[in-house]
């Protein structure tokens, strides 16, 4: 099939970039690519159970976390050899997230919908707030540290070496998650999203079957744990923070969770963004906020969801008719996000405490510097920007559908009647 | 004949103050077809929703096979051998017509808990998922997506469902509700033939079809069971006309 | 004597304020079937709009004008975000008020810092109630527990009594029948969105002057209610007293006792070896008190999955 064939080229493509990655790009980026691959997987096994069984859990940071000090522990009880050699240490990660999503899940998937949502916020957080108590576990404020054992002949020592770890771990798990889906417990998940009341009076046990399903979501995100422990050579209890379980959320979402890579897209392009801009602005999780209420509001089916759509569009209308729709569409959206940015960064420097200090007397107050500029806050201009940014962003926006509800429109009118000829004048 | 596969006695059951079935007794034997009419609201989905599982009674006994199955869950009278389908269609809507009874098929086959084998590759479902497809004349729309279509095909989907596990007792509600002369009239023909050797329990409005295909009928009115027996039997029955058949019938 | 009698009633007063909040909630969930994230946002909103507006105001002003705004906040969130996603699904729905209450408590960091503002209870109420023993009982928290009792006591007469209660229950319990009868469904919806927002907005102004007033009481406010309303079944305003009651309790005693586990076993001369062992056997109750709610919800789990009032899984 020509969709298939085009797909498995760009498979190979992908994997063969992905592998190149260390002789093209710098420390800082290699490193931001290790931190993307490890998203990517906690996003991937999140959506088995979100996205395709149809249980959204909020506290999946806790799979994530006990994956984390497994390994932590299991890296300095074998120190690099015996039993886990060191590119073996993710499976501690597996098996802590197996064993403990198995007695987590056994709990939440008694109750299903809200409850369950409500469940395994409530798990997480429960994890939270005992780490602190444990020391000898958790490690108290400073966590629990470890060393990288050289093994096989490999030191681990290079970010390169750390890099090709990761990858391959994330590689071979994206493929079991890929091939998972081709199983009857595959198909049974999307079964338990789509009717789990039915699948009881077909004979299935619907509690074990998603005890199962949870559990092996749980040990795909022991191993995303397991591999930051790895790289990072420490945990702390900071990762059952409310935090890690958020940005798989939203990262899997955004990305798009009915696509199969939809949550790696999402969760790649997430963590590349929050590496850029992170030291630029206080505002990231704000932004990402925004993204992610639009997109559910928008395009429901997530940015991977969106990639079709230019395609179907041009075989649709042709290439000439919808050029114009798209450029309004970028426009607008370039538009929306510079004037929205500029307004919150503005914002968070008027706003700021020291911000407050320095202007606490009488105007005029003190310009602040923005983007190589230095903005007063009393000008009109300041203000004006951002929301003349804004406006002609929604007009454009407004255009652009208009333009797209015009061609729709006139498809339909072409099946309906004969176009007036040219010149002819039509009767009154 | 032969012996009662499925007998309630005394079934009962309340929602707070309303008590909705009053004491139904029925006996399902084992190659008959048996139908269960009476007025809307006469408690006829809420008797399904007892036997299959759905609802525990409030008092009574539900016997299947000789074993008491009142109050055990769906999944658990299903492996005993008892299917059903549903008055208010409940399949798999975003999966495709293949795949909602490929679901339903795969635990005939053993296959619930399996995640080390591909399911396309095995044929033996592949083929008997196919084989109930064409029964219920679905074949063409196999790779539809079931939520899409029209509501008489999903009711085919609805029986395909119910057959996919080769119960000895089918409970079907309503199957033909919505579809046209010549469907139900083909549907009628399907249900006669794949239920012969098994006992069907069937509850359906188009008298037509009820007389037509059933051995015995039961008139359920307010909760209970006025009447039992055969089809002419029940056509001349002075308590059931005047409780739901009126002049009709009688045509 | 003394200490387990303010313990008690520190409880009974907390678990009140959690019923103030979860009753919004529990009202939502029941018309609309779907669990709003961002009500505990509400509640975190309502603490800040006082507080900014107290100034301007005055405390009594600010506590009643907080609540108005919070509800009207409720129903432009209903009408132009929530509603344009219905047709997704009940998960769709949650997702984006899951959104949404990061949304607002990123702005509240925007816009008042990332750490607790002075919120404060006003001198004029800083006083004794009464005496309990020794100590003085503050008398801003009997007045916390009575517009928690008020608020109860005023839901409850609404929705059974009035015109618009009927209304709204039936809204709640058959929209289309009521849609059929004439009722415009879609303003009730809007209504009690706003409601429940503004319910959850005066807890916030009232609590957070004693308690803290920051970014993350939303979460942890929400975490609590949440447990609340499981243990106690969503859709029940019983329930959730109930349950809110019990958990305001059981965590407010928990707080006042020392002792461990090491303790109970040195009443059979093991101490020692509990001791030794360390970990969770020296761990002191008072230091686990904030994990009670969690612990207790999945005691419930295993003993009644439908809830402490059997509501339907």
């Amino acid at each position: 099939m020509r969709g298939r064939g085009g797909l498995g080229a760009l498979g190979t493509v992908g994997v063969a970039l992905l592998l190149a990655l260390p002789w093209i790009l710098s420390q800082g980026l290699l490193n931001a690519s290790i931190q993307m691959l490890i998203a990517a997987l906690f996003a991937c096994a999140y959506n088995l159970l979100a996205g395709q069984a149809g249980m959204l859990s909020f506290g999946h940071a806790a799979y994530f976390g006990v994956g984390a000090f497994a390994t932590v522990h299991a890296m300095n009880a074998f120190g690099g050899s015996g039993l886990l050699p060191t590119p073996l240490m993710p499976l501690a990660g597996a098996l802590a997230g197996l064993i403990f999503g198995a007695i987590a899940g056994w709990f939440a998937t008694q109750r299903t919908g809200a409850y369950f949502a409500m469940i395994t916020l409530a798990i997480a957080e429960l994890l939270h707030a005992l780490a602190p108590h444990f020391k000898g576990l958790f490690g108290g404020e400073g966590g629990v540290s470890s060393t990288r054992m050289p093994s096989m002949g490999v030191t681990f020592g290079s970010t390169t070496q750390m890099y090709y770890l990761v990858l391959a771990w994330v590689l071979a798990s994206l493929l079991a998650l890929y091939l998972y889906t081709l199983t009857p417990l595959g198909r049974l998940t999307l079964g338990l999203r789509e009717n789990s009341h039915r699948l009881r009076f077909l004979g299935y046990d619907v509690h074990k079957l998603s005890v199962l399903v949870f559990s092996i979501s749980a040990m795909f995100s022991g191993i995303a744990g397991s591999l930051q422990v790895i790289n990072n050579e420490a945990a702390n209890y900071i990762v059952f923070d409310a935090g890690q379980s958020t940005a798989v959320v939203l990262n899997t979402y955004i990305g798009g969770a009915r696509v199969f890579l939809g949550p790696a897209f999402g969760a790649a392009l997430m963590t590349f963004f929050g590496y850029a801009v992170s030291d630029l602005t206080q505002s990231w999780l704000l932004y990402q906020g925004i993204l992610f209420a639009l997109v559910m509001m928008f395009a429901p089916s997530g940015l991977a969801g969106l990639f079709g759509m230019p395609d179907r569009l041009r075989r649709r209308f042709g290439t000439a008719a919808v050029v114009p729709f798209f450029a309004l569409a970028l426009a607008s959206i370039v538009l929306l996000t510079a004037g929205t940015v500029f307004l919150v960064e503005l914002l968070q420097r008027i706003l700021s405490q020291d911000y407050r200090a320095l202007a606490a007397g009488a105007p005029p107050w003190p310009p602040i510097s923005l983007f190589g500029r230095q903005w007063s806050p009393a000008a009109a201009v300041t203000w004006l920007l951002p929301a003349a940014g804004v406006a002609c962003g929604a007009a454009t926006m407004l255009l652009a559908r208009h333009k797209l509800a015009l061609l729709e429109g006139r498809q339909e009118d072409t099946a309906a009647e004969p176009r007036a000829i040219e010149g002819e004048r039509t009767p009154a | 004949m032969s012996e009662a596969i499925l007998t309630v006695r005394g079934l009962r059951k309340s929602f707070g103050q309303h008590e909705i079935i009053r004491g139904v007794n029925l006996d399902l034997l084992a190659d008959e077809r048996h139908a269960l009419i009476g007025p809307n609201g006469a408690g006829k989905s809420t008797v399904f929703h007892l036997i299959s599982g759905d609802l525990a009674p409030s008092a009574g006994q539900i016997v299947f096979a000789g074993k008491r199955i009142d109050g055990k869950p769906p999944q658990q009278i299903n492996r005993m051998g008892l299917a059903r389908s549903f008055q208010v269609t409940n399949i798999f809507p975003g999966l495709t017509v293949f795949e909602n009874v490929r679901l339903a098929v795969m635990r005939a086959h053993g296959l619930q808990y399996s995640f080390w084998s591909f399911i396309d590759r095995n044929a033996k479902v592949r083929e008997h998922t196919e084989s109930l497809l064409e029964q219920v004349r679905l074949q063409q729309r196999a790779s539809a997506v079931a939520g899409e279509m029209a509501y008489s095909e999903q009711r085919s989907l609805e029986i395909a469902l119910a057959l996919a596990s080769d119960p000895e007792v089918i409970l079907l509600d309503e199957p033909m509700a919505g579809m046209s002369r010549e469907e139900t009239a083909y549907t009628a023909d399907l249900i006669r033939t794949v239920t012969r050797g098994r006992a069907l329990l069937i509850v359906e409005h188009d008298m037509e079809v009820v007389f037509q295909i059933s051995d015995r009928i039961s008139v359920l009115v307010y909760g209970e069971v006025i009447a039992t027996g055969k089809p002419d039997e029940i056509r001349n029955n002075a308590a059931v006309k005047e409780a739901y058949l009126g002049e009709e019938v009688s045509r | 004597m003394d200490t387990l009698i303010v313990s008690l009633l520190n409880g009974v007063i907390y678990g009140l304020l959690l019923f103030m909040v979860s009753a919004g909630l529990t009202l939502v969930f029941g018309m609309m079937g779907v669990l709003n994230f961002a009500h505990a946002s509400f509640y975190m909103l309502g603490a800040y709009f006082a507080y900014a507006l107290q100034g301007t105001l005055g405390f009594w002003g600010a506590v009643v004008v907080s609540p108005l705004l919070v509800g009207l906040i409720g129903v432009i969130v209903e009408r132009f975000v929530l509603r344009r996603v219905h047709r997704y699904g009940h998960g769709h729905e949650l997702l984006l008020t899951f959104g949404l209450s990061i949304i607002i408590a990123e702005l509240v960091k925007l816009c008042f810092g990332n750490f607790p503002v002075n919120y404060r209870v006003p001198a004029s109420l800083d006083f004794a109630a009464f005496a309990v023993g020794n100590s003085d009982y503050p008398f801003y928290r009997v007045l916390m527990g009575a517009v928690a009792i008020a608020m109860f006591v005023l839901i409850f007469l609404l929705l059974t009594r009035t015109r618009v209660g009927i209304v709204v229950r039936s809204a709640i319990y058959k929209p289309r029948m009521a849609e059929a009868l004439g009722h415009n469904v879609p303003a009730v919806f809007m209504g009690v969105f706003g409601v429940g927002a503004a319910l959850a907005g005066l807890a916030g102004a009232v609590a957070g002057a004693f308690y803290t007033t920051n970014p993350n009481m939303a979460i942890d406010l929400g975490v609590v209610v949440f447990v609340v309303v499981v243990v106690g079944g969503l859709g029940s305003l019983s329930g959730a007293m109930l349950a809110s009651l019990l958990i305001g309790v059981v965590t407010s005693l928990a707080v006042g006792v020392d002792a461990s586990l090491a303790d109970l076993l040195g009443l059979i001369g093991a101490r020692a070896w509990a001791e030794r062992i360390g970990g969770l056997f020296t761990l002191k109750l008072s230091s686990l008190a904030a994990t009670i709610p969690f612990a207790l919800m999945l005691v419930v789990l295993l003993v009644r999955p439908g809830g402490l009032l059997g509501e339907k899984a």
